[in-house]
């Protein structure tokens, strides 16, 4: 579903990915583990299509197409979604109103027709339930006044009701309390299926507790250092970074 | 040669003449607002608090066509409220001699108003007397006017005022006394008017624990000055502005405020939002004084502006000074485009580019229309900003 090859990304001319190869199959869990600094958060900017992250070498393809010529929007559309680590506050516009905005445009772009407003409202309570988010929180504007925790789960959310078929979450579990951070694994293990892909990025072996991946890429100075099972995530929790970024430098 | 509208302005303020209007009670303060226009004169961009508003500029390149008188209409008289109109000043009521044309001498323009205009109104809302419904006013035309509005201790009003768009020169001076307890709103909403240049001064007093709440939303004119002096003048009064300007092409708005907190325990708040496209220029200066021995008042000031075209511009100009010791202040001035952040979350959920800045740019002015607290008049003024924005987003 994802292949990513050779792939070299500047932000504002200096090099932080240098030379990345990573393949992720649909129905698979991949996760992105490095120390801070080794380009995780680069990686899943990129696969977003932020502004300011220029792609010189390599290659993204995503079901075949090349990923980077798609505008944000349109990646969205077909499917791809980065749970971002630090969700934008914008005061204005209420999370309801955005959730319908979001929906409809993805809908709309995929020659679907809309939701009205009630059909929306009605798929947002069954999702929100589950996640612990109240009706309050969708009445407030957007991501303005959350809790680390609240804005997190807003992000499940929104997976949850778009329905990608590639999930990128980038270091959601930072910040999370134990309870919080078993309600966001439970929202993302409830749409592990067949034809989606996810890629949780983090710092941390902890959450891998709880989403427990196909697979694990170990990411240091740009580039995968290292590869395996789930159990290299133990040895990373046991042994730390520095024996295999040493490697790489 | 024809004259110009500045010229004709001029010369009016030269004569010896006072208007003969029976109204002797006021020859003292129309002297005394001759003489102070006579020593400023037609405001121009080297006086500080015009520095971004060149009216003696404009008003050069204007032709005088002698055009007549402000219009003013007051559809409905609430219930509760007096009205008086000005042009029959021989027979003012007492409220009137007593308030009428008191605050005109701090500008040029108020003081020019008063000596000039021949038409205007006054009203008023007797003690204790809360009126409901709301007043509705319509200033047209061009040429002087003059408005007095009072509030006596325990009333209270709300007033909708718009400013037509309409061609020439036009100079507006408003007195406002809220008198003890008192509770004035007062929206006013001007449409684009790129052929007229529109000057409007409001001058308001508020007394203890009375408020006053104010929403000023400017489509811009070819120049337009809205100049609001306001003096908190004892413990207990209070103040809310807040106002949103939305321009494009080479319209002008310029917002500015003076609020004068002269006594302790006096709140303040601004918060204005502009939007400027096209070659369009936006101007908020907002001035603070906190008098010697003001303690414990509280004033807070927020003004942004948001720039849609690369040759748009705006100035945004905070000024404290402050003369008490014990006081909060807190204000804030920015100038941006959308910021980069939201726009790409907004797309990274599938929500086109265009779409997206159209939600940011409605989030951003709406934060300043949230502030009126009465919803089907919010209702009103959102519908003139709508009206105003594809103005502003064409670029």
């Amino acid at each position: 579903m994802l292949e990513i090859k050779d792939l070299h990304v500047a932000v504002g001319g200096k090099e932080i990915l240098k030379g990345l190869t990573l393949a992720i199959a649909a129905g698979q869990v991949h996760a992105i583990m490095g120390p801070n600094g080794s380009g995780k958060s680069t990686l899943s900017y990129v696969l977003a299509g932020r502004a300011g992250y220029e792609i010189t070498q390599g290659s993204i393809r995503y079901n075949g197409e090349d990923l980077n010529a798609l505008a944000p929007e349109e990646r969205a559309a077909k499917g791809v979604f980065l749970a971002m680590q630090y969700p934008v506050e914008i005061p204005g516009v209420t999370t309801l109103n955005f959730l319908k905005t979001a929906l409809n445009a993805q809908r709309r772009a995929r020659g679907e027709s809309d939701l009205d407003a009630m059909s929306v409202l009605k798929l947002v309570r069954k999702k929100a339930a589950a996640l612990k988010i109240s009706e309050d929180m969708l009445k407030r504007a957007l991501n303005v006044g959350f809790s680390g925790g609240e804005k997190k789960r807003l992000e499940i959310l929104q997976m949850a009701m778009f329905v990608p078929k590639l999930a990128i979450l980038d270091e959601t579990d930072s910040g999370l309390d134990i309870d919080a951070l078993k309600l966001v694994a439970e929202g993302v293990n409830a749409l592990r299926a067949p034809d989606r892909a996810m890629v949780v990025i983090t710092h941390y072996q902890r959450l891998l507790n709880f989403i427990v991946p196909d697979r694990i890429h170990v990411l240091a100075h740009g580039k995968i250092v290292a590869e395996g099972g789930k159990e290299l995530a133990h040895e990373l929790e046991a042994k730390g970074y520095e024996h295999l970024v040493g490697k790489a430098a | 040669m024809s004259r110009t509208v500045a010229s004709t302005l001029v010369d009016e303020l030269a004569a010896d003449v006072l208007p003969e209007d029976g109204a002797p009670w006021l020859d003292a303060r129309r002297a005394d607002a001759l003489s102070a226009f006579r020593k400023m004169g037609v405001p121009h961009r080297r006086i500080e608090n015009w520095k971004y508003t060149d009216l003696k500029t404009a008003l050069e390149a204007v032709n005088d066509s002698g055009a007549g008188e402000i219009t003013w209409k007051i559809a409905s008289v609430p219930t509760g409220v007096e009205l008086f109109d000005l042009a029959n000043l021989a027979n003012a009521p007492d409220w009137v001699q007593v308030h009428l044309g008191k605050a005109a001498l701090a500008d040029a323009m108020p003081a020019a108003s008063l000596v000039l205009a021949r038409s205007g109104f006054a009203i008023r809302v007797v003690k204790g007397n809360a009126v409901s419904e709301v007043l509705r006013l319509e200033f047209s035309g061009a040429g002087h006017a003059r408005a007095l509005i009072v509030l006596e201790d325990g009333a209270a009003l709300t007033i909708v005022e718009t400013r037509t768009a309409g061609t020439g020169f036009s100079n507006i001076g408003v007195e406002i006394v809220v008198g003890a307890n008192a509770q004035l709103t007062h929206i006013r909403s001007a449409a684009a008017a790129p052929d007229a240049i529109q000057v409007e001064d409001v001058a308001v007093r508020v007394a203890r624990d009375a408020s006053y709440r104010a929403h000023l939303m400017n489509g811009g004119a070819g120049l337009s000055r809205l100049n609001l002096r306001l003096t908190l003048k004892e413990a207990g009064a209070g103040a809310q502005l807040s106002g949103v300007s939305v321009l494009g092409g080479n319209l002008h708005a310029d917002v500015t405020t003076e609020i004068y907190h002269a006594a302790g325990q006096t709140r303040s708040t601004q918060l204005f939002k502009h939007v400027a496209g096209g070659k369009s220029r936006v101007v908020y200066q907002g001035k603070i004084t906190v008098a010697q021995g003001a303690d414990k008042s509280d004033s807070r000031q927020t003004a942004k502006a948001l720039l849609l075209g690369e040759r748009a511009e705006a100035d945004l100009k905070p000024e404290l000074e402050i003369f008490a010791d014990d006081v909060k202040c807190a204000h804030g001035a920015a100038v941006g485009d959308l910021d980069a952040d939201s726009l790409f979350y907004l797309r990274a959920r599938g929500i086109p580019e265009a779409e997206a800045r159209n939600m940011l740019i409605r989030a951003f002015l709406e934060e300043a229309v949230a502030e009126i607290a009465d919803e089907a008049i919010r209702a009103t003024v959102w519908k003139s900003v709508e009206d105003a924005l594809p103005m502003a987003m064409a670029s």
